[in-house]
C-alpha cells in the first residue's frame, strides 16, 4: 500500500488535488523531497508551505517522533497540519 | 452598587402571572462575578435536591455579566442556568445573538423565571417603565425560531424556543437572533414552562468605573483582534470551519459515531471549502464582535441563513461519514428552527446509525447516507415515532436498546467533536466537567491538539493540570459574560509566525510540556491586569482583576457546580469517559485507549479533592464556597 499524503485546503489547490498516494517514501524528508521534484515550480510554492505547516504521521506531530527522519510504512498516513481554532 | 451591573435581579412567577425587581446580591457579585457564576450560586440556594428538572420548581435563570452592554468586543453573550433534564446535573449554556445587550439596557442583571404558566405564554419586559406584560403565546406555539422572533419584530431583543423545546426534546436550546444556548435541554426547561418567548427592551446604559480607559483600552484590543491571526483571520474569514482540515490531520475528527479520527472527505466540509463554494456572506455575527465567525449560506427553499459551525460540520458530516455540505447546512438550519443543540443531535443520530448497522434498531438512517436524516429531524423536534426516542439522547437510547460501550456521552451530555484519544487533556476535561461531555467549558484541546503551540497530546505531561486552568478560565469567562472564543487571542501572534517544525519552536513546546505544577502556580499569580478582559473587568467594575484573581473565582464556580452534582447523586464513577474512548484504539500506535484512569487521581489531588472526588473542606473553606 503506497503512503497516502493528506493536504492542507492551500496546498490542495496549488496542487490541484485533494490528496496525494505516493510509492516507496521511506522517510517524511522523502515525502518532501518526492512532492517538490513531481510539481515543479508548484511544488517549490509546496515546499514553502511545508515550512509553516506542522507535519504529522498517522495523526502524530513528527516533532514528537523523529522529525523529517521519521519512518514511513505502508498505509501511512503524512498530513499537513495548519494551527487553528474553532468550537 | 458596584459599577458594571444595573443592580436589578427581576424574578417572574408564571404561575400567577406576577413580577418583582429585587436588588442584586453584591456579594455574589464580588464572589461569583455573574453569568453562569451568579446563576449558579441561585440555584443552589433556591432549589433542594431532587427536583424534577422538568417540574415547575427547576428555576429557569438568564444571567448577565458586567461585561454585557458595553461595547467590548465578544461580550454579548448571556448564559441560562437550570437543573438539566439531559444529565439531572447543573445545566447551563451560553448564547450570543442580542438578549445580553437588551437585558442590560432593560437594566436587569439576572431574570428568574420561576414555576409553569397554564397555558403558552410570553413575555414582554419594558426595563424603562420597569413593566413586564404576559400575552397568550397559542398563536406562537408550534412555530420555529426564525418565524418567532420574525413574529415578535425588531424592537425588542429576543430569547425564544422552537417546537423542541415545546416538546421537552432533552437537548432543546434557546435561540437569540440566529444563536443558540445549546447544551445541556435548557430550552426543553423553558418549554417545560409553557414560556414560548422573552422579549426585552430598554435604553439604560451601562456606568463603567473608568470609561474613558475603557474606551481607549477597547480601541487597542480591537486592533490586536484585526491582527491576530486567529480571531482577526482565520476565523473571520473562514469561521470555526477552519479547523475541520486541522482536526482531521491530528486523527481526531469524531468518524463513524467515533469509530475513526479521520475522514476521506473532510475537505469536502471544511471552513475553506464553504468560503469557496458555499458563502452567502457573513450577517449572523453577535453585536460588537468584531470577529464575525457566523458563516451565510442558502438552503434551498429557504433562502439565505446562517451556517453551520465547526461542531455541526463535525457531529452531522464526518461523524454520519456524509461529506455533503448542502446537506448539513439544510440540517443545520432544520436544527436551529426546532431549537435544538446540533451536537447532541448528531450523536443521537450517530448512535441511532450504529445500532441500525448492529441490527439493533432499524431507524431509517445509515452513516454515509443523507437519505431520511431530515425527516428524521423533524421527527425528534417534535417527538414522533422513533423520533421520541432519539430526543432521549444517547444515555437513555442506551438504556432501552443497548449499546453503552458506543453511546457517546458523558454524565448524559453527548461528546463534542474533538476525539479525545488524540487529546488526552481535552478527555480529562469531558470526564470532569460539571456539566457533562463539553469541549467549551476549558478548551484543553487547543493547548494539546490543534492551536499554535500544542503539547505532546498523548502523554501524561501536564494533561491532568491544563484542564483545571482551563475549566477555571471558562468558568470566568462564562460570568462575564464574553465569548470563550476571546480566549484564542492569549497566544500571541508571533508564536503563530514560528515555523512549526523548527529547533526554537520545538525548544519552547517542550519547556511548557514540562512546567508541571508551575503551570498552575504561575496562572494563579495575583497581580496587575494583563489580559484584555482582566483590565475590561476592572476599568468596568473598579475592583482588581488579575489572571490570579480570575482562577481563583473561576475555582470556586467549577467547585461550586461540583457540590450541585455530588448533592443530586453524581459520584467519582460519573467522571468517565464512553467505553469505545477507554478501549478502542483509534492510533496505530496504541494498544488501549485515553487513560483516564492513571489522570484522574492526580486531577482531583489538583482540584484539592479527595480520592473519591470531593472538594475537601480546606478546599471549600479557601475558595469561600458556602455550602
Amino acid at each position: 500500500m503506497p503512503v497516502t499524503l493528506q493536504l492542507t485546503y492551500e496546498m490542495s489547490k496549488a496542487l490541484g488535488v485533494p490528496r496525494l498516494e505516493l510509492e516507496g517514501p521511506e522517510t517524511v524528508a522523502d515525502v518532501v523531497r518526492t512532492v517538490e521534484s513531481r510539481f515543479g515550480d508548484v511544488g517549490a510554492d509546496f515546499a514553502k508551505l511545508t515550512r509553516v505547516t506542522a507535519i504529522a504521521v498517522n495523526g502524530v506531530l513528527m516533532n514528537y517522533q523523529r522529525g523529517m527522519k521519521t519512518r514511513l510504512g505502508e498505509g501511512d498516513v503524512v498530513a499537513f497540519v495548519k494551527a487553528a481554532a474553532g468550537g | 452598587m458596584i459599577k458594571g451591573y444595573a443592580g436589578r435581579v427581576l424574578e417572574i412567577d408564571l404561575a400567577n402571572r406576577s413580577f418583582a425587581f429585587k436588588p442584586l446580591d453584591e456579594e455574589i457579585a464580588r464572589l461569583y462575578i455573574g453569568g453562569k457564576g451568579y446563576g449558579t450560586r441561585l440555584l443552589y440556594d433556591r432549589t433542594p435536591a431532587g427536583i424534577d428538572p422538568l417540574g415547575p420548581d427547576n428555576p429557569l435563570i438568564f444571567a448577565t455579566g458586567p461585561l454585557n452592554g458595553s461595547v467590548a468586543p465578544q461580550s454579548n453573550r448571556f448564559a441560562v442556568v437550570c437543573k438539566s433534564p439531559l444529565t439531572g446535573g447543573i445545566g447551563n449554556a451560553t448564547c450570543g445573538g442580542s438578549f445580553a445587550l437588551g437585558m442590560k439596557k432593560a437594566g436587569i442583571d439576572i431574570l428568574i423565571v420561576e414555576r409553569r404558566a397554564d397555558a403558552p405564554v410570553r413575555i414582554e419586559i419594558d426595563g424603562d417603565r420597569d413593566e413586564v406584560l404576559f400575552h397568550d403565546a397559542a398563536e406562537l406555539w408550534g412555530k420555529g425560531t426564525y418565524a418567532t422572533q420574525e413574529c415578535l419584530g425588531k424592537k425588542q431583543h429576543h430569547a425564544v424556543i422552537g417546537p423542541a423545546g415545546e416538546n421537552q426534546v432533552l437537548y432543546a436550546g434557546i435561540v437569540s437572533n440566529e444563536r443558540i444556548a445549546g447544551r445541556t435541554g435548557v430550552g426543553a426547561v423553558m418549554g417545560s414552562k409553557r414560556l414560548k418567548a422573552v422579549s426585552v427592551r430598554g435604553s439604560r446604559k451601562l456606568d463603567m468605573e473608568d470609561p474613558e480607559k475603557f474606551k481607549e483600552y477597547t480601541k487597542e484590543v480591537r486592533n490586536l483582534f484585526k491582527d491576530h491571526p486567529v480571531l482577526g483571520e482565520s476565523m473571520k474569514r473562514f469561521g470555526t470551519g477552519a479547523i475541520v482540515n486541522t482536526v482531521n490531520a491530528r486523527n481526531i475528527l469524531p468518524t463513524r459515531n467515533f469509530q475513526r479520527g479521520s475522514f476521506s472527505e473532510a475537505m469536502d466540509i471544511s471552513g475553506e471549502y464553504m468560503e469557496d463554494h458555499e458563502l452567502r456572506g457573513v450577517k449572523s455575527s453577535c453585536i460588537h464582535c468584531p470577529v464575525t465567525c457566523g458563516r451565510d449560506v442558502d438552503v434551498e427553499g429557504v433562502g439565505r441563513v446562517k451556517g453551520p459551525e465547526y461542531e455541526t460540520l463535525a457531529l452531522m458530516g464526518s461523524n454520519l461519514e456524509i461529506g455533503n455540505l448542502k446537506k448539513i447546512s439544510e440540517w443545520n438550519y432544520l436544527a436551529d428552527d426546532l431549537g435544538m443543540d446540533t451536537i447532541s443531535l448528531g450523536a443521537s443520530l450517530s448512535f441511532a446509525m450504529e445500532l441500525h448497522d448492529r441490527g439493533v434498531l432499524d431507524a431509517g438512517i445509515s452513516f454515509g447516507d443523507p437519505e431520511g436524516v431530515s425527516e428524521l429531524i423533524r421527527d425528534i423536534g417534535h417527538r414522533r415515532g422513533i423520533g421520541d426516542d432519539l430526543a432521549n439522547g444517547t444515555r437513555r437510547m442506551s438504556a432501552k436498546y443497548g449499546g453503552e460501550e458506543f453511546a457517546m456521552h458523558v454524565k448524559g451530555l453527548e461528546l463534542s467533536a474533538y476525539d479525545p484519544r488524540g487529546s488526552f487533556a481535552q478527555g480529562v476535561e469531558y470526564a470532569t466537567t460539571n456539566r457533562g461531555g463539553c469541549h467549551v467549558q476549558g478548551a484543553s484541546m487547543y493547548m494539546e491538539s490543534v492551536g499554535p503551540l500544542t503539547i505532546n497530546p498523548q502523554n501524561l505531561k501536564l494533561k491532568a493540570d491544563i484542564p483545571v486552568v482551563q475549566q477555571n478560565l471558562a468558568c470566568a469567562i462564562n460570568s462575564m459574560v464574553l465569548c470563550i472564543f476571546t480566549t484564542y487571542g492569549i497566544i500571541p501572534k508571533a508564536v503563530h509566525e514560528m515555523n512549526p517544525n523548527s529547533i526554537r519552536y520545538r525548544a519552547l513546546v517542550l519547556a511548557f510540556e514540562n512546567m508541571g505544577p508551575l503551570l498552575r502556580t504561575a496562572m494563579g499569580m495575583k497581580g496587575p491586569p494583563m489580559l484584555w478582559f482582566e483590565k475590561w473587568l476592572s476599568y468596568i467594575t473598579g475592583q482588581k482583576f488579575s489572571g490570579g484573581h480570575i482562577q481563583e473565582i473561576g475555582a470556586r464556580i467549577f467547585n461550586l457546580e461540583r457540590m450541585y452534582n455530588l448533592r443530586e447523586g453524581f459520584t467519582a464513577a460519573d467522571d468517565t469517559l464512553p467505553g469505545r474512548i477507554l478501549h478502542e484504539p483509534t492510533f496505530k500506535h496504541m494498544q488501549s485507549g485515553h487513560p483516564l484512569g492513571q489522570l484522574l487521581p492526580k486531577y482531583y489531588k489538583n482540584r484539592g479533592w479527595d480520592a473519591q472526588g470531593v472538594p475537601t473542606k480546606r478546599t471549600l473553606e479557601r475558595l469561600q464556597v458556602r455550602i
